[in-house]
C-alpha cells in the first residue's frame, strides 16, 4: 500500500521512457545502417553497396545501398537524360548558315533562330529548371561569319513574353535587338554586316533583362578576320551559372551548360597542337569570372577584336557579358584541369579537364576531326565545308 | 436553466423521432462528409481548389559528425512527394548518398551521407537541394565528433546524469529534518517556496519546447499546439492518478483494519471533498457522511489519519515523477548538446542543472516533512523519490546523446511540463490546510514570500546554464 503510489510513479516514468525509445528508435535505425554500411551486405538488395566521395585520392569515402548524389563522379549512364545541351557537340559545333550570294556579291548568311519559355530541363543531374532558349538549348547555336559577310536571322519567338535577339557588335539602330520586342507568335528578320571581327555574346533583351538572361537566353557570335587565323582546334566555352531558388545567386555555375560535365568526360586535345577558345562569361547575379588553365599559359585576346595577344597568362578574369580568345599549346600529355579561379564557381560545377593526347598527322585529316577547326578559304567548298559541318539553323 | 432546457428538448425529441431514425440520422453526416472528401480529392475538385503551386519543404532535423562523414537526417515536411539531387557543405557542392532512397514520400525522412574531412570546432551550414533546384540548410555552431552508442560513451553519459540529477537531488532530501521542526507560518513558506520553484520549471520547460519547435521541429508537426495539448493532457491524467492513488489507498486501509464493510463512494467522497478549502466545511462534510453511512466515529478518525499520512506522501511522489519527467528532459538537453556540438552549452548545463537540482530536493521534501513515520521507512522512502526525481537524468543524456528527436524532446518536455503543474496545483491546495484559521486559504505572508523566493532561486539559478 506504501510502495503503491511509489510503483506507480516507476511506471509511469518507464512508459515514457519506452515510448521516447519508440520515437526515437527510427532515428536510431538510420544510424545504425549507416554505420554499419560497409559491412552490411543485404542479399535482398541487387545492387552492391556503392562507393561515394572516391573522386579525389585520399578523400573520404562512404558505402551505401541508398541512391548516390553527386555530380561530381557521374558516370555516362548518370548524366542528365534530358540536359539543357549536350556539352560535347556544343562545344566544337559552329553555325555557319545556309550561304548564298547577295545581289553585291557578298556572301549571305541566313539563320533561324528561335526562342522559348516553357523548357523545363535538367541543368545538373536530378535538378530541374525553367531554362528560356534560344533553339532549344542553354547556351544557344554558336553562330560564326566572316567579317563583312551580310548575316541574316529569321528570329521567331515562340515564347509565352516578349523576347528579342541582341548581338554585340556594329549595326544599325533598328537591328540592336532593345527597342523593337517581338510579341509571342511574332516574327523579325534582323540584317546586318558582319563586324568587326571578334567573339560577341547574344542574347535576349527584353525587361527584366537580368531575369532573361539568366534563364538561358545567350548564345556566341564569331566573327571571323578576313584573313583568317592560324588553323587549331576551336571550341566554345561559355560560362554561365543557374539560380534554381530565384534568391538573386547561383546555384550552379558552369562552363557550356552543365555543370562538372567535363569532369567526367574529358575535352580530348593534342599535343602541341594549337587549341582556340572562344570565351564568353554570360554569368549573372556574381559581377566576375574567370578562367585557370593548369600547367600552361596561353595567349590572350580581349574581345578578339586584335591579331596580336594581349598577355601571356594561365588565368583571365571577365565582367559580366566580357569575353575573349584563348590560344595555347600543350607540351605534355596526360590529364589537365581547367576551372573557375574564383573557387566557390570551381565547386559548384565550374571545373573540368583536358586530356592531351600524343597527336599526329593523320589524326587532324581525320574525318572524325571534321569541322573541328575552320578554314576560311573552304566556305565554298562543298563536303568538308563549314556549311555542312556545323549544321544549318 | 440552460441544462433543464436541454433536458426538456430531449425528451420532446425522444418522443417524435424513433430509436431507427436517430441512428439512420448519425449516419448522414458522415456520409455526406464521404461524399464531400471524394469530391475534393476528385480531378474536378482539385482543380477548384487548387489554384497555387505546392512548394518542397524539407526539414533537416539532425546533423551527425562522425569519422570523416557528416550524417544529414531530413524530413520531407512538404505537401507532395519530393526528390532530393544534391547536398552540399557551406554551399559547395559535395559528393553525397542517401538513404533509404532520394525520393521521400511525404513526412518520410532520409539520412544523407556526406564523406567529408571535417575539422572539429569549425561552424557548418549543410544544405540540401530538391530536384526543383530549392536548396534548404542548416547552421552547426561548431562541429564535434557525434558520440556513438559504446559502452564508454554510455559510461560517461550515465555518470553526468548521476552526477547532474541524482547527487544534487539526494543531497537537498537532506533538509527533511529541518524543515520537520519549524513553525507552520515557516513551512508555509517553504511549500510555497517549492511550488515557485515547480512553476517556474514548467514555465521554463515550455519555453524549452518552443525553442526546441522554432529551431528543429517542422512546421507540419505544429509543435506548439501539440506541446499544450500534451501539457494539458499530462496535467489531467497525473491529477486523476493521484487522487485515485490516495483514494485506493485510504479505502484499503481503512477496509483492511477495521473489516467493516464500508460503501467506497463515501470513502471517495469524503476525499474529494478533502479539497474543500476552510475547516468548517469540512468538518459539516464529514458529520454529513457519517450520517448517511453506516461508518462509525472510528471510522472518521482514522480515515482522517491515513489521509494525513497518504495526502503529502502522494504529492511527494508526485513532485518526484514531475521532477523526475523534468530531469528527463534536462538529461535530454544535456545529451543533445554535446551530440549538435555546442560544447560552450553543455558545459554550463551541467554546471546549471547540478546547482538548480539541489534545489528540487527541497521540493520533494517539504510536503512530507509533518508527516508521522518511522525514521527507517521515511528515509526509504526519501531515497526512493530521490531516485525517481534523479535517475531520468541518465537515461534523458542516453536518448539525447545517442537518438535525440526534436519531436520526442517536445513531447517529453511537455509531459514533464503537465506533471509540474499538476504538482503545483497539489501543493497549492496542500498549503490551504496548513493556513490559519480565518485567514484567507492561500494569501498569506510567508506564502507569497516563499512563492517569489522559489520564482527568484529558479531564476538566478537558471542563469548559470
Amino acid at each position: 500500500m506504501r510502495i503503491s503510489p511509489m510503483l506507480i510513479g516507476v511506471a509511469i516514468i518507464s512508459t515514457a521512457v519506452a515510448v521516447i525509445i519508440t520515437i526515437g528508435a527510427g532515428g536510431y535505425k538510420n544510424i545504425n545502417s549507416v554505420l554499419n554500411a560497409s559491412q552490411t551486405s543485404d542479399p535482398d538488395k541487387e545492387s552492391n553497396p556503392k562507393v561515394v566521395g572516391s573522386h579525389t585520392p585520399g578523400y573520404p569515402i562512404a558505402t551505401t545501398s541508398g541512391n548516390i548524389l553527386d555530380p561530381l563522379q557521374t558516370t555516362e549512364d548518370g548524366d542528365p537524360v534530358d540536359a539543357v545541351v549536350d556539352p560535347m557537340k556544343y562545344l566544337r559545333e559552329f553555325n555557319y548558315g545556309k550561304v548564298s550570294r547577295s545581289q553585291d556579291g557578298k556572301t549571305l548568311r541566313e539563320f533561324t533562330i528561335i526562342a522559348s519559355d516553357n523548357l523545363v530541363k535538367e541543368i545538373s543531374p536530378g535538378v530541374f529548371y525553367n531554362i528560356w532558349t534560344f533553339n532549344g538549348t542553354v547556351p544557344g547555336p554558336t553562330i560564326r561569319a566572316t567579317e563583312g559577310d551580310i548575316v541574316r536571322i529569321n528570329f521567331i519567338n515562340n515564347g509565352s513574353m516578349p523576347h528579342s535577339l541582341h548581338l554585340h557588335g556594329i549595326h544599325p539602330a533598328n537591328m540592336d535587338g532593345v527597342f523593337e520586342m517581338i510579341s509571342p507568335g511574332g516574327e523579325f528578320t534582323y540584317e546586318f554586316t558582319a563586324e568587326p571581327f571578334g567573339v560577341f555574346p547574344y542574347h535576349c533583351h527584353m525587361t527584366p533583362l537580368e531575369e532573361h538572361i539568366a534563364h538561358g537566353l545567350y548564345g556566341v557570335f564569331i566573327v571571323d578576320p578576313k584573313a583568317p587565323r592560324p588553323p587549331a582546334d576551336e571550341m566554345v566555352m561559355v560560362m554561365n551559372g543557374y539560380d534554381t531558388d530565384f534568391d538573386a545567386e547561383n546555384n550552379f555555375y558552369t562552363v557550356n551548360g552543365v555543370p562538372y560535365y567535363y569532369m567526367h568526360h574529358p575535352v580530348q586535345i593534342q599535343k602541341d597542337r594549337l587549341v582556340r577558345i572562344y570565351l564568353v562569361n554570360m554569368l549573372e547575379f556574381d559581377p566576375l569570372n574567370n578562367f585557370h588553365l593548369h600547367a600552361n599559359m596561353f595567349d590572350y585576346y580581349p574581345s578578339g577584336t586584335r591579331l596580336q595577344p594581349d598577355e601571356l597568362t594561365d588565368i583571365v578574369t571577365t565582367n559580366q557579358g566580357e569575353r575573349g580568345i584563348l590560344e595555347f599549346k600543350y607540351k605534355y600529355p596526360g590529364k589537365f584541369m581547367f576551372h573557375a579561379h574564383k573557387t566557390e564557381f570551381a565547386e559548384k560545377g565550374w571545373m573540368g579537364t583536358f586530356l592531351v593526347t600524343e597527336g599526329n598527322e593523320s589524326q587532324k585529316s581525320n574525318p572524325a576531326n571534321s569541322g573541328i577547326f575552320y578554314d576560311s578559304l573552304n566556305n565554298t567548298i562543298a563536303g568538308k565545308s563549314p556549311v555542312n559541318s556545323g549544321g544549318q539553323l | 436553466m440552460a441544462r433543464v432546457l436541454s433536458e426538456d428538448g430531449s425528451t420532446k425529441a425522444g418522443k417524435r423521432i424513433s430509436h431507427k431514425t436517430s441512428v439512420i440520422l448519425a449516419f448522414v453526416p458522415i456520409i455526406v462528409l464521404t461524399g464531400m472528401l471524394i469530391f475534393l480529392f476528385s480531378p474536378y475538385g482539385q482543380s477548384l481548389i487548387n489554384v497555387g503551386t505546392p512548394l518542397p519543404q524539407v526539414t533537416i532535423e539532425k546533423i551527425e559528425f562522425h569519422d570523416n562523414q557528416i550524417l544529414v537526417f531530413i524530413r520531407n515536411t512538404g505537401p507532395m512527394d519530393i526528390v532530393i539531387s544534391q547536398a552540399d557543405v557551406n554551399d559547395r557542392i559535395q559528393s553525397a548518398a542517401i538513404e533509404p532512397s532520394s525520393k521521400i514520400s511525404r513526412l518520410s525522412e532520409a539520412t544523407v551521407t556526406i564523406p567529408f574531412p571535417w575539422i572539429p570546432g569549425t561552424p557548418y551550414e549543410i544544405g540540401i537541394t530538391t530536384s526543383d533546384g530549392t536548396r534548404f540548410s542548416k547552421s552547426v555552431e561548431a562541429a564535434t565528433l557525434a558520440p556513438t552508442p559504446d559502452a564508454n560513451q554510455a559510461l560517461l553519459f550515465t555518470s553526468l546524469g548521476v552526477y547532474v540529477g541524482v547527487i544534487p537531488i539526494l543531497i537537498g532530501l537532506l533538509w527533511y529534518p529541518y524543515i520537520r521542526r519549524i513553525s507552520v507560518g515557516k513551512y508555509s513558506f517553504f511549500l510555497s517556496l517549492t511550488a515557485g520553484l515547480l512553476v517556474f520549471l514548467g514555465i521554463d520547460a515550455l519555453l524549452e519546447v518552443n525553442e526546441i519547435v522554432i529551431e528543429n521541429l517542422a512546421a507540419v508537426f505544429n509543435g506548439q499546439a501539440l506541446s499544450v495539448m500534451v501539457t494539458i493532457s499530462s496535467f489531467a491524467i497525473l491529477l486523476y492518478t493521484s487522487e485515485r492513488l490516495t483514494q485506493r489507498a485510504i479505502e484499503k486501509s481503512v477496509v483492511g483494519k477495521t473489516r467493516l464493510s464500508t460503501p467506497s463512494s463515501s470513502a471517495g467522497e469524503t476525499l474529494n471533498q478533502d479539497r474543500s478549502y476552510t475547516k468548517n466545511q469540512k468538518d459539516e462534510f464529514y458529520s454529513e457522511s457519517a450520517k448517511g453511512s453506516a461508518s462509525t466515529r472510528e471510522i472518521q478518525i482514522q480515515l482522517q489519519k491515513y489521509q494525513q499520512l497518504l495526502k503529502p506522501l502522494t504529492i511527494s511522489m508526485m513532485i518526484a515523477i514531475g521532477i523526475g519527467l523534468h530531469n528527463f528532459g534536462e538529461g535530454l538537453a544535456i545529451g543533445a548538446a554535446m551530440l549538435l556540438g555546442e560544447v560552450a552549452l553543455s558545459t554550463f548545463l551541467i554546471v546549471g542543472f547540478t546547482l538548480h537540482n539541489t534545489t528540487e530536493g527541497l521540493a520533494i521534501v517539504a510536503p512530507i516533512a509533518k508527516s508521522e513515520a518511522k525514521r527507517s521507512t521515511m528515509i526509504r522512502r526519501l531515497v526512493m523519490m530521490g531516485l525517481i526525481a534523479g535517475v531520468p537524468t541518465i537515461a534523458g543524456t542516453w536518448i539525447g546523446g545517442f537518438l535525440y528527436s526534436p519531436l520526442a524532446a517536445v513531447v517529453f518536455l511537455s509531459v514533464g511540463a503537465g506533471a509540474i503543474f499538476q504538482v503545483v496545483y497539489s501543493l497549492i491546495s496542500w498549503i490551504s490546510h496548513h493556513q490559519k484559521p480565518k485567514s484567507s486559504p492561500y494569501i498569506s505572508g510567508p506564502v507569497v514570500a516563499g512563492f517569489i523566493t522559489g520564482l527568484l532561486i529558479m531564476y538566478f539559478t537558471g542563469l548559470l546554464i
